[in-house]
């Protein structure tokens, strides 16, 4: 389960990679069809032409920021239940809040563009805590195989610690 | 050997994981709509006075074919029998043939898409006030099958258009009677109703304007439009195009004279309209407006599916440009002024409030103390809509196909709050009625009569409007972004004693969004 709870983590890290090449992509599509001359309006966004040939950026940010994303992020929350790992439960909370407070600005950012700023930095957070939710799983299996290895061991450090 | 323990723990978690994946299927499987029939929808509000927001939950999708014909009773009128008068012989003849393949469109390249008598936009009609016009459309390729739906034109209840409440898709071969008086002048449109937010997109659609009976006497020499020309905007696969064409049109108008330009938005978003030179909004959706000031360095917004007639008048040399729509315009006066000697003018920020436009006039009704009063609060929440998860539209709160049915009786009027709690804008499209605009965000309006059929509630805002229930029937009210409304963004009108025969997702194969 561990190695299930850390590639998880892994994929939601990637996957903001993916989302901020995936939007940086559909707009310079944007501004490429507004350099040829082309009006970009509400018609053709909700026609879904605007990005022209960003337009797949567009798709990849929505699909994967409103439903690939949030169906991980819940996916490690359920899974963190089940790791014997000190954190796991935390950070997969705190990256689960993240995400979700992450598609709830995206949803508004069209109402309240000052959002944006927000969802930018808030991504590069989910990357972090995505990514310390990850290292800690590993860590933590670290110390337990050492464990598992012996108690000496174990009984060793904490007489250095003591001495 | 695993020991005992180990087997037990392995157990537990089987049986949970089991467990949780069969009540998650139970969950996903109860959302799946089968075939159902809009009579079983919504929550039984009947808007008496201060019952907003109250709500028993009511049946739920669960196809009930059986249901028509139970409310009702005895005197149960079905939709079918909502016709114009069937021995009025029509003034107005069409035949509407729509096609499945490519449509040519002049000034860019061609799309996958739908015709209507072999060209998108398809033909215009054009009826007088008072006329009988009957139009029989034929299904020749459309193979989702398709109907025709009369945009902001108050047809009987059978001529609707909308598959699955008052006919059935049109299958392929198939053919369809629409009948109706032009009460009301002014612009409209037709399309399908029939997967709608596929088949509008891409092209099943076309104008249709009604001239008045008497030609109006003009309050001042400059009103009488010369010249009345249609504006249709549509974007085909990424195109902006103005009448079907990637390029802007000349009206050849002689020095001083006004030309009415009946801008129609078929598109699924708000288009904009504004010029250098002043203009007069002189209609929306099909209403006139009462005594239309001069409108100078403003915008105005025409929303999805809506209509407004423009009247501009021609320059003394040269040509006045208005813009339409974003992307295209208009050139109005001399035919031999160059596209270069009438420069693009940037698009005003500063947008025309209808709400205070125009000079007050009596509304034929009054909305102070209405028979039955309903809130439509649209917002937004995850959640699963036949079988498909999503990010969906709520109405009242509820998720489509628990969303409220609003009932009125004959004669009734009707008062109505909506609210957008969501981050997009809605262009609010009430089939069968127009509504008029009593206030917004609690400002009441101060202008003209603002009498629509499609009405853009903006993130954020309220507004009060108000119709009167005189057309029986069972009416779409849904968002005319035509993607919302197969994301929930529906309600239904609904006349007491009126039934369906027709059912969605049934054999029929009706999905009217």
């Amino acid at each position: 389960m561990r190695k299930v709870y850390s590639a998880l983590a892994w994929i939601i890290a990637g996957g903001v990679v993916v989302q901020a090449a995936a939007i940086a992509f559909a707009f310079g599509g944007v501004l490429n069809r507004v350099s040829n001359g082309d009006v970009v309006d509400k018609a053709l966004l909700e026609s879904g032409g605007a990005g022209g040939t960003g337009e797949l950026g567009f798709w990849i940010h929505g699909i994967v920021g409103g439903v690939v994303m949030p169906l991980l992020a819940m996916a490690l929350l359920v899974v963190s239940f089940v790791v014997r790992a000190r954190g796991a439960k935390l950070w997969a909370a705190i990256t689960f809040g993240l995400v979700a407070l992450q598609v709830t600005l995206g949803f508004s950012i069209t109402d309240v563009p000052y959002l944006g700023l927000i969802h930018g930095a808030n991504a590069l957070a989910i990357v972090v805590a995505a990514a310390v939710a990850a290292l800690r799983v590993r860590r933590s299996s670290r110390s337990t195989a050492s464990t598992g290895a012996g108690t000496d061991a174990e009984g060793a450090t904490s007489d250095a610690v003591a001495a | 050997m695993p020991s005992r323990r180990e087997l037990l723990r392995c157990a537990v978690v089987g049986v949970a994981v089991t467990t949780a994946l069969g009540a998650g299927a139970l969950a996903w499987s109860s959302t799946l709509l089968g075939e159902y029939s809009v009579m079983d929808m919504g929550s039984g509000e009947h808007g008496g006075h201060g019952a907003g927001g109250h709500g028993t939950h009511g049946v739920s999708g669960g196809g009930a074919p059986a249901a028509s014909g139970t409310v009702g009773g005895a005197s149960a009128l079905s939709v079918t029998s909502l016709t114009a008068d069937a021995d009025r012989p029509a003034d107005v003849r069409v035949e509407l043939v729509a096609r499945q393949g490519t449509i040519d469109i002049p000034g860019g390249r061609a799309v996958d898409g739908y015709t209507v008598n072999g060209t998108s936009p398809g033909p215009e009609i054009r009826a007088r006030q008072g006329d009988l016009v009957e139009v029989e459309f034929v299904n020749e390729s459309v193979t989702d099958g398709a109907t025709l739906h009369w945009h902001g034109i108050d047809v009987p209840n059978a001529a609707d258009g909308v598959a699955g409440i008052t006919q059935d898709a049109v299958p392929v071969g198939g053919r369809h009677t629409y009948r109706f008086v032009a009460e009301d002048a002014g612009t409209y449109w037709y399309h399908s109703h029939q997967v709608s937010h596929v088949q509008v997109e891409r092209g099943l659609l076309g104008a249709i304007v009604i001239d008045p009976s008497e030609p109006q006497e003009p309050p001042e020499p400059t009103d009488a439009a010369a010249l009345d020309v249609t504006a249709l905007l549509h974007v085909y696969g990424g195109q902006h195009t103005l009448n079907g064409r990637v390029e802007d049109a000349h009206v050849d108008a002689s020095p001083g004279s006004t030309v009415r330009v009946r801008v129609i938005n078929t598109d699924q978003g708000t288009a904009a309209v504004w010029s250098d030179a002043p203009f007069r909004v002189v209609a929306t959706d099909g209403h006139e407006v009462n005594e239309p000031t001069e409108v100078d360095g403003q915008r105005l917004l025409i929303p999805a599916g809506g209509r407004a007639d423009v009247a501009v008048q021609a320059p003394s040399h040269g040509a006045v440009r208005l813009h339409v729509g974003g992307a295209r315009s208009i050139l109005i006066g001399d035919a031999s002024a160059s596209e270069a000697s009438v420069p693009k003018a940037p698009q005003p920020r500063e947008t025309l409030d209808l709400l205070a436009y125009g000079t007050p006039a009596p509304l034929g009704f009054d909305p102070a103390a209405p028979d039955r009063s309903y809130d439509y609060v649209i917002a937004r929440r995850y959640g699963i809509i036949d079988g498909r998860p999503g990010n969906f539209w709520t109405v009242n709160g509820r998720m489509f196909p628990d969303v409220p049915m609003f009932h009125v009786r004959e004669g009734d009027v009707v008062a109505m709050h909506l609210r957008n709690d969501s981050g997009d804008v809605h262009p609010m499209h009430l089939h069968g009625h127009h509504v008029v605009v009593l206030a917004r965000d609690g400002v009441a309006a101060s202008g003209s009569p603002w009498v629509v059929d499609s009405l853009d509630v903006h993130p954020g805002e309220s507004y009060d409007i108000a119709f009167v229930a005189d057309n029986p029937g069972i009416w779409s009210d849904h968002c005319h972004t035509l993607p919302h409304a197969v994301d929930g963004l529906i309600a239904h009108v609904m006349y007491e004693g009126v039934t369906t025969p027709f059912t969605i997702n049934g054999e029929a194969g009706n999905r009217p969004e």
